[in-house]
């Protein structure tokens, strides 16, 4: 897990700096237990009782155990490309697909990997695949994301940040 | 003998197709006070991140952001919250239902800023993946505002024929200065 000191002294990580099958450090979460589940579901009084309540979850809804929440694994995407990005960098959008459960004992390794990258109005764009390995290696939410860094000697990056008219696809 | 109600005709009715396009009331997600430090403290030990910027004030200043930010999505989810002084949605639900799942009676798909229910026989709901744009984190004081919008729906058919339909809905997520923070696409299988 990232520390709040590494997160205050992280250095840029610049666009030139970066090569189209680049994997970034993987964040690695877990093991899971039920209480992170159900501080999750708490934090955001989400009630469902499939991700705290063991016995509802195995014997009215027939699964293995509690589940971790949809709405936490996409959270959790974000956080990491915000902290692939910081300072300066901006994590413009993603998206992902729910696949595999994830419940408690499991161990997820969050990662991304560059797919293309190309320069935009004097923005430096990279194209990422990203997802969330669990300890046996299937992907728990496969997905997309596109994030800015900036380009040495170039320009900053707008904030907020409006995409290039270009880039936008609606 | 019950007839798959996916199979026949195509699901994507003229009913459905009118739906497309269609918006929600914009409605203000987070309470009048806005966002403050407990709730954002809150979320961001349950995603496990310490990142500073969310409490340290010194720090934060210091930052491109000039302040206190909140996680990327942190406005997608303050909206979802019991308001002060509603009746409280969970002593209901299991008033009416003692074997509630903890979701029906608690959120009824109905209300304020809630898009009209896509008229449909598919019932079986799966997520089916989605996309979050960010523009801008927002701040302590915040006042979060959102509006949802049926972007498009489609309709699939599965490999023993039956027909699904792909409903994507779009919610836009502004500040109190009308400045777009966050776009979240979310896709559903109605099945």
């Amino acid at each position: 897990m990232t520390t709040a000191q590494e997160l205050k002294e992280k250095k840029q990580t610049y666009y030139d700096d970066i090569a189209v099958g680049h994997q970034f450090s993987p964040l690695v979460i877990g093991p899971l237990t039920p209480t992170h589940l159900f501080r999750w579901s708490a934090a955001i009084e989400n009630w469902h009782r499939i991700h705290y309540d063991q016995s509802f979850a195995i014997y009215h809804e027939g699964l293995p155990n509690i589940l971790g929440q949809g709405s936490w694994k996409q959270s959790i995407l974000p956080r990491y490309l915000k902290d692939i990005c910081l300072p300066d960098g901006w994590p413009w959008k993603v998206s992902f697909q729910h696949r595999a459960m994830i419940v408690p004992g499991d161990t997820l390794t969050v990662w991304a990997a560059v797919t293309k990258k190309y320069e935009e109005e004097g923005l430096g764009f990279l194209d990422l695949d990203v997802g969330m390995r669990l300890q046996y290696d299937t992907e728990t939410c496969p997905g997309k994301a596109t994030i800015v860094l900036p380009i040495r000697k170039g320009k900053a990056i707008p904030y907020p940040f409006v995409p290039p008219k270009k880039l936008v696809s609606r | 003998m019950s007839q798959s109600p996916s199979s026949g005709e195509s699901a994507l009715t003229p009913a459905v197709k009118g739906v497309i396009g269609v918006q929600a009331e914009r409605i203000e997600a987070s309470f009048q006070w806005g966002i403050e430090r407990e709730g954002l403290r809150i979320f961001t030990q349950a995603i496990m991140d310490p990142d500073p910027r969310y409490w340290d004030d010194n720090f934060a200043k210091t930052t491109k952001f000039g302040g206190i930010i909140t996680p990327p999505i942190y406005c997608t989810y303050i909206g979802r919250r019991t308001r002060p002084g509603d009746d409280d949605p969970v002593t209901r639900a299991f008033a009416e239902n003692p074997h509630s799942d903890g979701i029906g009676g608690i959120r009824t798909g109905e209300g304020k800023g809630k898009l009209p229910l896509v008229p449909t026989h598919l019932k079986r709901i799966l997520n089916a993946g989605n996309e979050i744009e960010l523009r801008q984190y927002p701040k302590l004081g915040d006042r979060i505002f959102s509006q949802a919008k049926y972007a498009d729906i489609k309709e699939r058919v599965g490999k023993d024929g039956s027909r699904m339909l792909i409903v994507t809905t779009e919610t836009i997520y502004t500040n109190q200065n009308d400045e777009v923070l966050c776009i979240l696409r979310a896709s559903q299988i109605r099945r």
